[in-house]
């Protein structure tokens, strides 16, 4: 070990230390002088206030999660960013919107006008549900095999820039098919989006929202699902399997093509889902609305490790809550808190250039 | 050789004058075409006049985002203004065309729209560009071509100033902050307020007069903050502005980040709060997103009270595009107006000409519209001075029940 150590190259990573030292120092510092600032200074923030924040942050981020799992899942097995996963996401939440739709026109009881949509409310969230990932599912099968398999030889760059023109092409094809217009998702009344569980923090009421807890406790099933898909199942192995080295798994027996288009699957179900969900939790969608999901779920998925599904968990929440949290607790302008994510996304590939819980990666995939 | 070839093309020449001379009218004297306006038959050059060849049409030139996150906007106003070129009557046969071309609304689209349509010489005037950055980026362009510009939505303040060809029919967003402020101050009586925007020029610079009226007018601003436009949560940026304690929210940006602004409120806690917006925000689809979070939110408008050509536009748009106007962006009614204007303008400089061609000067149809007068359209009578159009004011309405009803404190 002694003579490893001595037989690395001097020079230049001294000089690269110091300055990650500097940078870190430098951070420190800042937040430490913000945190001070706001906290302790100016304390124009309640505890119901942070709560608030926090709540706000724990959604967003559970729904970053579920569609930045879907970017890791396609990257540890093909090592390629799917810049269309948003798109497949925008698509899942209109097919939901459709379910939704459809079934707030169904009148079971003309008496009373009760619709199916609040008879039946739990079964039409899970056939919106089954829906919505279907519909995702086959999208991201299709796009597979149409834009991505025909590269699998390529260079790493070719199916990044035919994955971007997918991302444009789904955007635009849902603005032909559906039009310009935002729509509005109806939610069942259980569902409604202001209402909620109040709390009592500090003398003021917090309502926590019952779509709010639902999308939260949603992404976590969905997490813990997949992770014992991926763990436990005879095809989680293989898909491992697959991720670590393509020509083995083939000799194994592995029908390594019938996996990545599986993963596809999988990562389109989840991308559905979380359409759905961001249709029922935020209630707007337009033709774009995957978009900027789409590249906060990317970073989501680098800051946690791009590969690693707990790793996806993990940013995704993180970013959700930084994103809430870090504009107050800091003092900064609420406009820049993409500058606040991204900030800690370089500090973050500087210090751990795996991200938070980076698998270590063999050589083959450096 | 060379002799004879030129004997026979004289002969050719002459010959073919000759014929052309007998072809002509009969009242017609001989190579003079009567009936051509002085200025073009001086200097027969397409950038001094338009000349327009029987069965060719009048263009007039649209620009907006057809494409990307705000097409809706250059699709509502662009159906508008077909309907409206549709509805039109011919000038001496000739018929009107609008041309519409995607600016994804950006200042590079702006002007790359704007070299295309120069180098049309039939398009004797634009609609438009839809948003602010886009036009200030064509003016150039066109003004260099005398093309006037009338606009259905650009409401920077600046625009007019410092060019020739530039009118519209909105407003400028310093009247409607102005008038804004000091509603929200002296008729609403609110004395904290909170003021969001997009960070785009027309919501920021919208959302800056609004504080400055309202502080002048002794109010307290007690928060003034930026959103990240496109997005469907701003309940973060709201905790914030309610720890802040406002009695009122005033947005400057568009409806469908006002929806989401109303749709969130409740769930942070502002439940007796106004929320205040703009002439972005006013209209059906506000209402659509928002619900019932959209009951007694306020917003401006240019639009008068209903009238009979207003019924009549409403029946004819929802009749053809299945819905009502003022469902994709606010800015339908102003876009048929524009057309509307613009047409009334070529008919009164365009002249037809014996050799049957539809001669149009181009510094007279810039003036025509610089300077016209009287136009009664949806919105009110047009009356163009130093490029601004519309001389009303703007009116306050509020969501009561569902609709959008003038506000009457």
């Amino acid at each position: 070990m002694a003579e490893l150590e001595i037989s690395k190259p001097r020079g230049r990573i001294p000089t690269f230390r110091v300055i990650k030292i500097i940078i870190g120092v430098l951070f420190l510092v800042f937040v430490s002088w913000r945190l001070f600032t706001v906290l302790v200074v100016e304390d124009i923030y309640t505890p119901a206030t942070w709560v608030r924040f926090g709540i706000s942050g724990l959604v967003i981020g559970g729904v970053y999660s579920v569609i930045a799992v879907g970017y890791t899942l396609v990257y540890g097995i093909l090592f390629m960013i799917n810049f269309a996963h948003g798109e497949v996401m925008m698509l899942g939440a209109f097919a939901g919107y459709f379910v939704f739709e459809a079934f707030n026109t169904i009148v079971v009881d003309p008496a009373s006008e009760l619709n199916f949509l609040n008879a039946y409310p739990w079964l039409a969230v899970l056939l919106a549900f089954i829906v919505g990932m279907s519909v995702s599912m086959v999208i991201g099968v299709l796009l597979e095999k149409i834009a991505y398999r025909p590269l699998r030889g390529a260079p790493r760059l070719i199916p990044l820039i035919s994955a971007i023109g997918a991302s444009i092409f789904l955007q635009n094809a849902a603005q032909l098919i559906f039009g310009p217009k935002r729509r509005i998702y109806i939610n069942p009344d259980i569902l409604s989006r202001s209402a909620g569980w109040t709390l009592n923090i500090g003398g003021e009421e917090v309502i926590v929202t019952y779509t709010g807890v639902f999308t939260f406790v949603l992404s976590i099933l969905l997490m813990i699902g997949l992770w014992m898909l991926v763990q436990r199942t005879r095809m989680g192995r293989a898909m491992r399997a697959v991720a670590e080295n393509k020509e083995t798994a083939a000799l194994m027996g592995i029908n390594v093509d019938g996996i990545i288009s599986r993963t596809f699957a999988i990562s389109g179900a989840l991308a559905g889902a979380a359409g759905v969900m961001w249709g029922i939790q935020n209630g707007i969608i337009y033709h774009y609305v995957g978009f900027i999901p789409g590249l906060k779920a990317f970073t989501a998925a680098v800051l946690g490790g791009i590969g690693n599904i707990p790793g996806a968990m993990v940013g995704g929440l993180f970013l959700g809550v930084v994103e809430s949290v870090g504009p107050a607790a800091l003092g900064i302008d609420f406009q820049l808190k993409d500058v606040i994510a991204f900030s800690i996304l370089v500090l973050v590939l500087i210090f751990r250039p795996s991200g938070i819980l980076g698998e270590v990666l063999s050589e083959e995939k450096v | 050789m060379k002799n004879r070839i030129f004997i026979i093309m004289s002969f050719l020449i002459v010959f073919s004058m000759i014929l052309a001379a007998c072809g002509g009218q009969d009242t017609g004297e001989g190579d003079e075409v009567s009936g051509v306006p002085e200025e073009c038959a001086e200097n027969p050059d397409e950038t001094v006049c338009a000349v327009i060849a029987p069965g060719s049409t009048i263009k007039i030139g649209f620009a907006g985002p057809m494409t990307g996150d705000y097409s809706a906007f250059g699709i509502d106003i662009s159906n508008a203004q077909l309907l409206a070129v549709q509805e039109s009557e011919p000038v001496q046969g000739f018929e009107f065309e609008l041309l519409v071309e995607d600016t994804q609304g950006s200042g590079e689209g702006g002007a790359a729209v704007a070299n295309l349509y120069v180098s049309d010489p039939d398009v004797v005037a634009i609609s438009g560009h839809t948003f602010s950055g886009s036009t200030a980026a064509s003016i150039p362009i066109y003004e260099a071509a005398k093309r006037p510009m009338l606009s259905a939505s650009a409401t920077r303040a600046d625009l007019t100033i410092g060019n020739e060809i530039f009118n519209r029919i909105p407003f400028t967003d310093d009247i409607q902050g102005t008038n804004a402020g000091n509603y929200l101050y002296e008729t609403l009586g609110i004395t904290k307020l909170a003021v969001l925007h997009d960070g785009d020029a027309y919501g920021k610079g919208l959302a800056e007069k609004v504080m400055q009226v309202f502080g002048l007018a002794g109010g307290e601003v007690v928060a003034f903050e930026a959103l990240t436009p496109g997005e469907t949560d701003y309940s973060a940026v709201l905790t914030d502005v309610e720890a802040k304690g406002p009695e009122a929210i005033f947005f400057g940006g568009y409806y469908p980040e006002a929806a989401v602004i109303a749709n969130n409120m409740p769930v942070v806690g502002l439940t007796d709060v106004v929320l205040f917006s703009d002439d972005g925000t006013f209209g059906v689809s506000f209402i659509e997103l928002a619900g019932d979070q959209a009951e007694g939110a306020y917003a401006t408008s240019a639009l008068p009270p209903s009238s009979p050509g207003e019924e009549a536009f409403s029946a004819l748009f929802e009749g053809t595009f299945g819905d009502l106007p003022g469902s994709l962006s606010t800015f339908s009614w102003h876009g048929w107006d524009v057309v509307n204007a613009l047409i009334s303008a070529i008919r009164q400089t365009a002249v037809l000409s014996d050799d049957g061609n539809l001669y149009v000067h181009r510094d007279s149809l810039v003036d025509a519209v610089n300077f016209l007068t009287g136009f009664q359209g949806l919105t009110g009578v047009i009356s163009c001075t130093r490029g601004e159009c519309n001389t009303a004011g703007p009116t306050f309405f509020i969501v009561q029940n569902g609709e959008w009803v003038e506000a009457t404190k």
